[in-house]
């Protein structure tokens, strides 16, 4: 396939990237940007890991195409401390116990961003009901809810 | 030492820093220069002898660096035992699964692999197959293993005292069967390995594991290379619950591969491929034959389990006998039978899981509450009377030395209020409970201890360098926090080096739930013995006895006189100075039989201490639809002591997820003979943040006397007993038994219209 260069706006950088077009956003960040803060944990939409913030809103960047990322702003977990400060989510991700293996938190503390940046005061079932696109095998959830309900009101 | 500034403090993890800011590296986020991608020829059939394989077309594509089949193997086979030694890791001659490693690529890109795949020809003989335990056990059923008759693979017999006398003897007896499907660990991170191969032909292995030395050391068998040249390297694992244990194909073919090209091979499998091609969890059928006294007290129990263990031995000898076990652990049964086959089907491997055995102790739990009906006994009084205690003996030999069984099965009951609820909720709401004991650690031979050990930098911070593997629950950190408290300085003030199985000592690993009372008691005496040494030097200094100082935040001062103190580093300086270095040193190797085995010699002590715990679940049955909806879970669980709290009720609340609503309710796969058909994760239903219900845990402190402070494990806090209590939950909500695993609404449906009927 026909290679072609793009930029991509991650984390406020601009980047030069050459892709092929079938090239997913899971692919270009962790293969081409080196961000390998999402994860893939399988492919095809279902569980979440994958998730970056385009435009601010939760996306799967395994089913998101690298050049449909073009003049967005790309948000991935990296970008999310600024001069050396944790962000509150992930501060409250650390401080709640919320992280166990740590493979969906990357996918987590974004979609709680996005969602606690609209909803600044969220009952525990709507909590629930943003990160249910995001499978966590290890924590059952509980202390995840718990720091999402204890940022609540702080973005 | 002086009270405790860590230990039993709700402190955060010292890996989370890391997990929160996408620093924390997992085997597919790693590159190296020059590496190759890996991928994998799987067997479409599910019994076929391999007749011939050509890869020479793929040899020639560009861009392919090495081709491996099994003749590119020593033919060694790997078992966890010696006498399970029955898989080829890259098949020679036969395929026994749909899935099965055939062949395997490395080239510069994965594009280039998967063309390769392609034009590889194998010549495949197929042979007829068998895919149900019951039918490959019949006399004429297809024979997967040449040495295995009537496809058994393993029998576990155990009988203690007189069952028959039992029975005879019994005031009441009940026969049960329970049955369960096929289910899998699902780690969020799908299986991956990378292999590093230098010019001198070692070995760095990175990839998601439960023990790094039985892996380098299983490797260094298979490729018949020295241990010194096989190096697994610490790496992040996105979730193990028992599925990262075992030796796979994965690790093995990647490393022939990188011998074969001298070049660094990444293999990072599918979803898919994770589901089929590593390990599932066995399905069982299981018959319960239970006679009581009167008073509920079990006089006679038989027990039969069938288990489905797919095409080969993996943990098999563990996995027949774990639930057995698991029962003998949490009550006195004083006649007892058990036989346990695990027989060979063509289907994927199965292995061990923190939820093994739903219809094994899903269904002794659900059948204590059917006797105890039956006898109008309350469930919980019954598990009451029929409790182990501190100072009894388990059936099979084992003492227990701290019990807190009664006092979580009372703390459970009082918390959910299990007197206002049991029986008197409206139809549809239901209440439940669920009981288990736990052992830590088991029989592992000279891999069943851990040591450690402790350095000093001279700017007074410390190293401590352990065995210890953390999959996410949070090893790393526990012996972070236990060894700074010790030595009275701040989690940051020590770095943990971990995992490695060139550079830390050996270390029995994430499994069989030893890591607090092994691997954290070894770190421990590598700590005490590091303090002991720096108090050794700061007594000359200060002009005082070792007994009369104390270490706190950096510094040594005479516990009387806070005033007279001097920096730790001064201490650790003088000791480099005088040429006595301070090194801690630790180890500890559980009191265990060693002489116990699975199924040669399955009595003695089985472990050095047991856990217990018990859970309550509160349900709502929608008898139109036959959903069940988990609504409260509280469980209350004897850790022995809570190190970290957070992270101990961080284990209830994920086994709420996997071994409650997961299990339970939801997880199973569906087959057409021997090809699974929701190997992927929009099929394979797993609970969702809404699906969970609100959880109250509970912590029991026994105070071991041998574990670190009094600790035991909580890594199986509840993921043993949620399916008995949610069981037992549905029966109180609408009055019917499902006695298949897992409960989905067609069976609910089922069991109530059969009941209408009646």
């Amino acid at each position: 396939m026909e290679k072609r260069l793009i930029q991509l706006s991650v984390n406020g950088d601009e980047y030069d990237v050459v892709i092929t077009p079938n090239q997913t956003l899971l692919e270009v960040l962790r293969e081409n940007l080196e961000l390998t803060g999402a994860k893939e944990g399988c492919g095809e939409g279902a569980c979440g890991t994958c998730t970056v913030l385009l435009d601010g809103k939760p996306v799967r960047s395994c089913l998101t195409l690298a050049v449909e990322a073009q003049a967005k702003q790309i948000e991935t977990v990296e970008g999310l401390a600024s001069d050396g400060e944790l962000h509150p989510v992930q501060k409250a991700f650390i401080e709640h116990g919320a992280i166990q293996c740590g493979f969906c938190s990357p996918a987590m503390i974004l979609t709680t961003k996005a969602f606690l940046e609209e909803n600044p005061k969220p009952s525990e079932g709507e909590v629930r009901r943003a990160i249910s696109g995001v499978v966590c095998r290890c924590t059952g959830y509980a202390k995840i809810v718990a720091a999402m309900m204890a940022t609540a009101g702080e973005l | 030492m002086a009270e405790h500034t860590l230990v039993g403090h709700r402190v955060p993890r010292i890996d989370s820093l890391d997990k929160a800011t996408g620093q924390a590296r997992y085997t597919a986020d790693l590159t190296l220069p020059r590496m190759l991608y890996g991928k994998v020829l799987r067997s479409p059939y599910a019994h076929a002898r391999i007749l011939n394989i050509d890869a020479s077309r793929a040899e020639r594509l560009r861009g392919v660096k090495a081709v491996v089949t099994g003749r590119d193997t020593a033919g060694v086979r790997w078992g966890v035992f010696p006498y399970t030694r029955d898989q080829q890791l890259l098949t020679g001659d036969k395929v026994r699964y749909i899935g099965e490693d055939v062949a395997a690529v490395a080239a510069e890109d994965e594009e280039i692999a998967v063309e390769a795949l392609e034009l590889i020809e194998v010549d495949y003989e197929v042979l007829p197959a068998v895919f149900g335990p019951l039918e490959a056990m019949q006399e004429g059923a297809p024979q997967i293993h040449d040495h295995a008759e009537n496809n058994i693979n393993i029998h576990v017999p155990i009988e203690v005292g007189d069952v028959e006398k039992g029975f005879k003897k019994s005031y009441h007896v009940r026969e049960d069967r329970f049955v369960d499907s096929e289910y899998t660990y699902c780690q969020t991170e799908p299986y991956a390995v990378l292999v590093n191969c230098d010019l001198s032909g070692n070995l760095e292995i990175w990839t998601p594991n439960a023990s790094p030395h039985t892996k380098a050391k299983a490797l260094s068998n298979l490729l018949e290379m020295p241990l010194t040249k096989v190096k697994v390297r610490r790496i992040c694992t996105g979730g193990a619950f028992g599925g990262r244990s075992d030796i796979f194909p994965g690790e093995f073919i990647a490393a022939l591969m990188a011998l074969k090209a001298a070049r660094p091979v990444k293999l990072v499998y599918t979803r898919e491929e994770s589901f089929t091609s590593v390990r599932q969890a066995h399905s069982m059928i299981v018959d319960l034959k239970t006679g009581v006294r009167r008073d509920g007290t079990f006089l006679a129990n038989e027990i039969k389990v069938i288990m489905d263990g797919g095409a080969y031995s993996s943990t098999g000898p563990i996995a027949t006998s774990v639930p057995f076990l698991v029962w003998e652990e949490t009550y006195r049964l004083p006649n007892v039978r058990f036989n346990g086959y695990r027989v060979y089907t063509n289907k994927p491997v199965r292995g061990m899981y923190r939820c093994h055995g739903r219809a094994f102790l899903g269904g002794l739990g659900m059948q204590l509450d059917m006797i105890a009906e039956e006898l109008g006994i309350d469930p919980v009084e019954m598990r009451l009377r029929n409790a182990l205690r501190t100072g009894d003996t388990q059936a099979t030999g084992s003492k227990i030395t701290s019990c807190g069984l009664s006092e979580a099965l009372q703390q459970a009951a009082e918390k959910s209020g299990w007197k206002e609820k049991r029986g008197k909720l409206p139809f549809g709401k239901g209440i439940g409970m669920g009981a288990n004991g736990m052992m830590v650690g088991f029989p592992m031979g000279i891999r069943g201890g851990s040591s450690a050990m402790m350095k000093f930098n001279e700017d007074g911070g410390a190293t401590l360098i352990s065995g210890v593997v953390d999959t996410g629950s949070g090893n790393d950190s526990m012996i972070v926090q236990i060894a700074a408290d010790v030595l009275g300085l701040k989690m940051e003030d020590v770095n943990l080096v971990s995992a490695d199985s060139e550079i830390t000592p050996l270390d029995q690993g994430a499994y069989s739930q030893a890591a607090a009372f092994v691997s954290a008691n070894a770190a421990m005496a590598a700590a005490i013995d590091a303090r002991e040494q720096i108090l050794n030097i700061a007594s000359d200094m200060l002009d005082a006895t070792v007994e009369e100082l104390d270490l706190r935040d950096g510094f040594v001062y005479k516990k009387e006189r806070p005033e007279r103190n001097i920096w730790m580093g001064k201490a650790i300086r003088k000791a480099l100075m005088d040429d006595t270095p301070i090194m801690g040193r630790g180890s500890y190797m559980p009191k265990i039989d060693q002489t116990r085995e699975w199924v040669s010699n399955p009595k003695g002590q089985q472990a050095g201490t047991f856990s217990f715990g018990a859970v309550v679940a509160e349900v709502e049955v929608d008898a139109e639809t036959g959903q069940v909806r988990v609504s409260n879970v509280t469980g209350a669980h004897d850790c022995g002591f809570a190190i970290n709290p957070m992270a101990v009720e961080g284990q209830l609340e994920g086994s709420v997820a996997s071994g409650g609503v997961g299990a339970t309710l939801l997880e199973e796969h569906y087959w057409d003979g021997g090809q699974m058909l929701n190997a992927s994760m929009l099929e394979y239903k797993v609970p969702l943040s809404v699906d969970m219900p609100h959880i109250t845990p509970i912590i029991v402190e026994s105070m071991d006397p041998e574990g670190p402070f009094g600790a035991k494990e909580a890594g199986l806090w509840g993921s043993m007993n949620m399916f008995q209590a949610i069981g037992n939950a549905i029966y109180d909500a609408v009055g019917v038994w499902i006695k298949d695993f897992p409960i989905t609404p067609d069976k609910v449906l089922a069991a109530l219209e059969e009941r209408n009927k009646d």
